[in-house]
C-alpha cells in the first residue's frame, strides 16, 4: 500500500471531507495535477473542473469524483482544498444541471452582443460549471482505463 | 377613592399582565430561533475560522505576499470600517454597544470614514450623524447566503485596489456564550504578519502557481469575504441571544411589577371592605 496523506475540502457553509487519501487530481489554473504524499509544498489555484480522489487502500482504479467550481489547493504536511461550491458525483442533480445548462446558454444566444461583459462571462462560467457536472455526473471526462 | 384606586390597579394590572405575555412570548420565539441560529454559527464557525486560520497561516509562513496587502507599507488615510448590526430592536444593548464602538473608532480617526453598514440599525445611526453609506445589505442577516456576503465584499476590494481605502475594520459582536458578547473589531487589511513564535517560517520553497500575484489575489479577498460572513453569521446568533436575554428581563420584570401590584390591589381591597364595615357598624351604633 502506498503511503497515504491527509486531505481536507472545505466549502464555506462545511467541511466536505476529510480523510486519508493516495492520489488527488485536481485542475489547476495550469491544467490537471495529481498530488500524492510527499508532494513538494505548493499553494495552487484551481480551475471549475473534477477533482478525483483515490482513498487510502482503495483499488488502484477505484476514484470518487466530485465537481469543483474553482478555488485553490495548499499542499503542505496535509492538502487542504478549499472551494466555494463541490458536489460529488452520485449527488448531481441531473435535471437541475441541465436546466440550468439550456438557461444559460438561452441567455447567452439572446444577449451574447449587447449585454454587459461580465455577465457574459458569468454565463460563460456557469455554462462550464454546467459542463463539468455532467461529465462528473457521467463518471467524470478521463474515462478509467 | 378607594374603588377608584381598585379599579386604577385592576387597569395596570391588566395592561402589565399583557406585557408580560407579549415579552414571554417574544422571549420563547427568539430562544427557538437562537437555537437555530446557533447550530448555524457552530457549524459554519468552525469551518470558516478554520479556512480564515489556513488562509493566515500561508501569509505568515510566506515571504512572498505582495506589499500592497502588509501593514506598513501604505499610509493609512481612509479607513472603511464595516459595522455589522440587527434589523430589529428590543434586543438590549445589542446595536448600541456596536454602534458605541464604531463612533468611538471612527471619532479617533480625522480622515472621512466610508461606511459599509449590514443591518438597518447601523444604516440609520450614521445616515442620522450625516455620515455618508457607501454600501448596505439590509434583509435579517441569519439568512444571508455566502454568495450576497462576497457580493458585498468585491467593492470593498476594488476600493482597496485602487487606493480609495487604505485600511478595512470589521466592527461586530461576538459570541462567548447564550449570556455573554463582546463587541470586536478586527482589522482585516492591511494584513498584519503576526510575529507568533509558534509559527514556523517555512524553509522549503513552496510552488505558487499560476503566479504568486494570482494566488494571493486570489486568497486575500477569500479571506475577506470568509471573515465578514463568519462575522455576520455570528452577530445573528449574537442578535438572538441578546434579544432572548432583554426578554427574559423584562418578564422578570413585569413579573415582578405584578406582585407588587397584586399586593397593592388586594390592600386597597382589604381596606375598603373594612372601610364599609366601620361604615355599616357606625351606622347601627348610632340606630340604638
Amino acid at each position: 500500500m502506498a503511503n497515504s496523506v491527509k486531505l481536507e475540502i472545505m466549502t464555506p457553509s462545511k467541511m466536505f471531507y476529510r480523510g486519508y487519501v493516495e492520489l488527488v487530481i485536481a485542475r489547476t489554473l495550469e491544467g490537471d495535477e495529481g498530488f500524492m504524499y510527499g508532494h513538494s509544498w505548493a499553494c495552487k489555484l484551481l480551475d471549475i473542473g473534477e477533482l478525483w480522489i483515490q482513498e487510502a487502500g482503495a483499488a488502484p482504479d477505484d476514484f470518487r469524483i466530485a465537481a469543483v467550481s474553482g478555488g485553490f489547493i495548499d499542499v503542505k504536511d496535509s492538502i487542504i482544498i478549499y472551494t466555494d461550491a463541490v458536489e460529488w458525483s452520485e449527488d448531481i442533480d441531473m435535471e437541475r444541471v441541465l436546466s440550468e445548462k439550456a438557461k444559460a446558454e438561452d441567455w447567452l444566444v439572446q444577449h451574447e452582443k449587447d449585454a454587459d461583459p461580465n455577465d457574459v462571462i458569468r454565463a460563460k462560467i456557469a455554462i462550464t460549471k454546467a459542463i463539468t457536472r455532467q461529465n462528473v455526473a457521467g463518471g467524470g471526462i478521463r474515462r478509467k482505463r | 377613592m378607594a374603588a377608584e384606586s381598585m379599579q386604577d390597579i385592576k387597569r395596570r394590572i391588566r395592561s402589565v399582565t399583557s406585557t408580560e405575555h407579549i415579552t414571554n412570548a417574544m422571549k420563547l420565539v427568539s430562544a427557538g430561533k437562537l437555537r437555530k441560529a446557533k447550530a448555524i454559527f457552530e457549524k459554519t464557525n468552525e469551518n470558516s475560522h478554520y479556512i480564515t486560520h489556513t488562509i493566515a497561516e500561508i501569509f505568515n509562513s510566506s515571504q512572498d505576499i505582495p506589499p500592497e496587502y502588509l501593514a506598513g507599507n501604505r499610509e493609512i488615510k481612509t479607513t472603511c470600517y464595516i459595522i455589522v448590526t440587527s434589523c430589529r430592536g428590543l434586543c438590549g444593548g445589542f446595536n448600541s454597544n456596536v454602534l458605541k464602538e464604531a463612533q468611538r473608532e471612527i471619532d479617533a480617526d480625522w480622515e472621512k470614514p466610508v461606511i459599509f453598514a449590514i443591518g438597518s440599525k447601523g444604516k440609520e445611526y450614521f445616515e442620522k450623524r450625516g455620515y455618508e453609506i457607501y454600501g448596505d445589505y439590509l434583509a435579517p442577516p441569519e439568512n444571508i447566503s455566502f454568495l450576497e456576503t462576497r457580493e458585498m465584499s468585491v467593492p470593498i476590494i476594488e476600493m482597496y485596489n485602487r487606493g480609495e481605502i487604505d485600511e478595512v475594520v470589521l466592527i461586530y459582536t461576538s459570541f462567548i456564550s447564550s449570556m455573554e458578547q463582546e463587541v470586536k473589531n478586527v482589522t482585516l487589511l492591511p494584513f498584519e504578519i503576526e510575529k507568533d513564535p509558534d509559527i514556523i517560517r517555512n524553509s522549503k520553497p513552496v510552488e505558487y502557481e499560476p503566479s504568486v500575484e494570482a494566488v494571493f489575489n486570489y486568497l486575500v479577498p477569500k479571506y475577506v469575504e470568509m471573515m465578514i460572513y463568519g462575522a455576520v453569521v455570528e452577530s445573528a446568533t449574537c442578535e438572538h441571544a441578546a434579544r432572548r436575554m432583554a426578554m427574559e428581563n423584562a418578564t422578570d420584570n413585569a413579573r415582578e411589577m405584578l406582585d407588587k401590584l397584586s399586593l397593592n390591589y388586594n390592600r386597597a381591597r382589604q381596606s375598603a371592605i373594612t372601610d364599609e364595615i366601620i361604615e355599616i357598624v357606625a351606622g347601627s351604633e348610632a340606630q340604638k
